[in-house]
């Protein structure tokens, strides 16, 4: 029996110090100080500053752009909150939006994700409508659902192509230029993605992709090589609550000085990591049900972040605490 | 001529109930649907569906709520493919007539 002893001991002691190494390796502690809640705006509605399902949220200058997702227009705020005006009514013309999602800025134009309708549409940041980019279908150019979008400084333009399963990039003009993921094919593995929600590029021209319901997010060079993924053990589509792990990421964002934002949906926070993807803090408000409380994010040039409450019908507004 | 009018009134008053009461209303349950990228991506792929004239999510209850025009009716498999290609799986399906 002592034998049985020894085995059994010796597999408890085995168990204890893997526990402890995966809560080591994958499950890093918080390298920062934590952010505070300051202020919220919004509830559900259709009025001005009322919202009916908010999916995304852009910043540029001093001015705050919401989707306004069931109501189908975007909602223009100052950084504190005061609504200034609103654009965009349901429809499939030139400048109506059907289930508009992620947005991205310029210095002058906001670029919408328009989802029902198969396209990216392009606006003046007064609200007037510019362009369309893309057709529906799956072939170079086309889109199926798109939900995220953003611009480089050369003026290409990246989009999350929701049910395409890939995220293509595109000229200014609209032409194509290369893919990640393989249109069509959910996978983890040999370069497939799963449900691509929204994308990012970095000041340094790198693209962050939140590979949605892979719970991860993939870095890649400005000349398309795969830097690093993250998200869970090998990034391999194992979600979770822990620091650095993701259950669906919705939308993603880098700040100025190279941070990278990532909306943790069905977590409820917002998580914060460097350039490389090493973890720095977390931050949100737990939904009281049916839905959650954070699908975008996005950041100010003062490092205000604004959070959208998906379920609350509200947009909130972070500081770190110094 | 009274009679007349007083007929065709009553005769269009009785289709339009008809109309109303051969409308059919399918309740789908899929999880999932708190995510709207999910949520929307169903409402989508039925919105392009002929004969298709509303669809409700019902988040609470976990249910796709699809209204048709009154001529238009779903196999059970149906509704499953369309559920599928919006990339979730159809739990279970129960009809009501309007």
């Amino acid at each position: 029996m002592n034998w049985l002893k020894r085995t059994l001991t010796g597999l408890g002691i085995s168990a204890i110090i893997l526990v402890g190494l995966v809560y080591v390796i994958w499950i890093p502690s918080e390298q920062e100080a934590p952010y505070q809640l300051i202020k919220t705006w919004g509830s559900k509605g259709d009025q001005n500053g009322q919202f009916n399902e908010p999916t995304g949220i852009t910043v540029s200058g001093n001015r705050l752009f919401v989707s306004d997702s069931r109501n189908s227009r975007i909602q223009v705020f100052d950084l504190d909150g005061n609504f200034i005006h609103l654009f965009g009514i349901e429809g499939d013309a030139s400048g109506q939006l059907l289930r508009p999602m992620n947005l991205a800025s310029t210095a002058d134009e906001l670029f919408v994700a328009d989802f029902f309708n198969d396209r990216i549409q392009v606006y003046g940041l007064d609200g007037v409508y510019r362009r369309s980019i893309g057709t529906p279908g799956s072939g170079e150019a086309e889109f199926n659902a798109p939900g995220g979008v953003a611009v480089a400084d050369n003026g290409d333009v990246y989009v999350a192509d929701f049910y395409n399963q890939r995220v293509q990039q595109l000229r200014a003009d609209g032409s194509f230029v290369r893919q990640w993921g393989k249109t069509g094919q959910v996978g983890v593995l040999d370069g497939k993605l799963n449900y691509p929600t929204d994308v990012a590029i970095a000041v340094n021209g790198d693209l962050y992709i939140a590979d949605g319901y892979n719970d991860r997010v993939l870095a890649y060079s400005e000349d398309g090589r795969l830097l690093n993924k993250w998200g869970g053990p090998f990034a391999l589509n194992l979600f979770g609550p822990f620091n650095g792990w993701f259950a669906t990421v919705t939308g993603i964002f880098t700040a100025s000085n190279g941070d990278v934002f990532v909306a943790d949906f069905y977590n409820d926070r917002i998580q914060k990591f460097t350039a490389d993807g090493e973890f720095l803090t977390a931050f949100g408000v737990k939904s009281d049900g049916p839905s959650h409380s954070v699908i975008a994010v996005a950041v100010g040039e003062d490092g205000s972040v604004f959070v959208v409450d998906y379920n609350s019908n509200k947009i909130q507004k972070w500081h770190q605490q110094r | 001529m009274k009679v007349f009018l007083l007929v065709f009134v009553t005769s269009l008053f009785g289709w339009s109930a008809s109309s109303l009461a051969s409308s059919n209303q399918y309740n789908l349950r899929v999880d999932g649907l708190a995510c709207p990228f999910c949520a929307y991506g169903i409402e989508k792929e039925f919105t392009r569906t002929k004969g298709v004239v509303k669809v409700d999510i019902d988040m609470v209850n976990g249910l796709v709520i699809v209204t048709t025009s009154t001529d238009k009716t779903f196999a059970e498999a149906e509704l499953s493919e369309i559920i599928n290609n919006a990339g979730f799986t159809m739990k279970s399906m129960s009809q009501a007539g309007h």
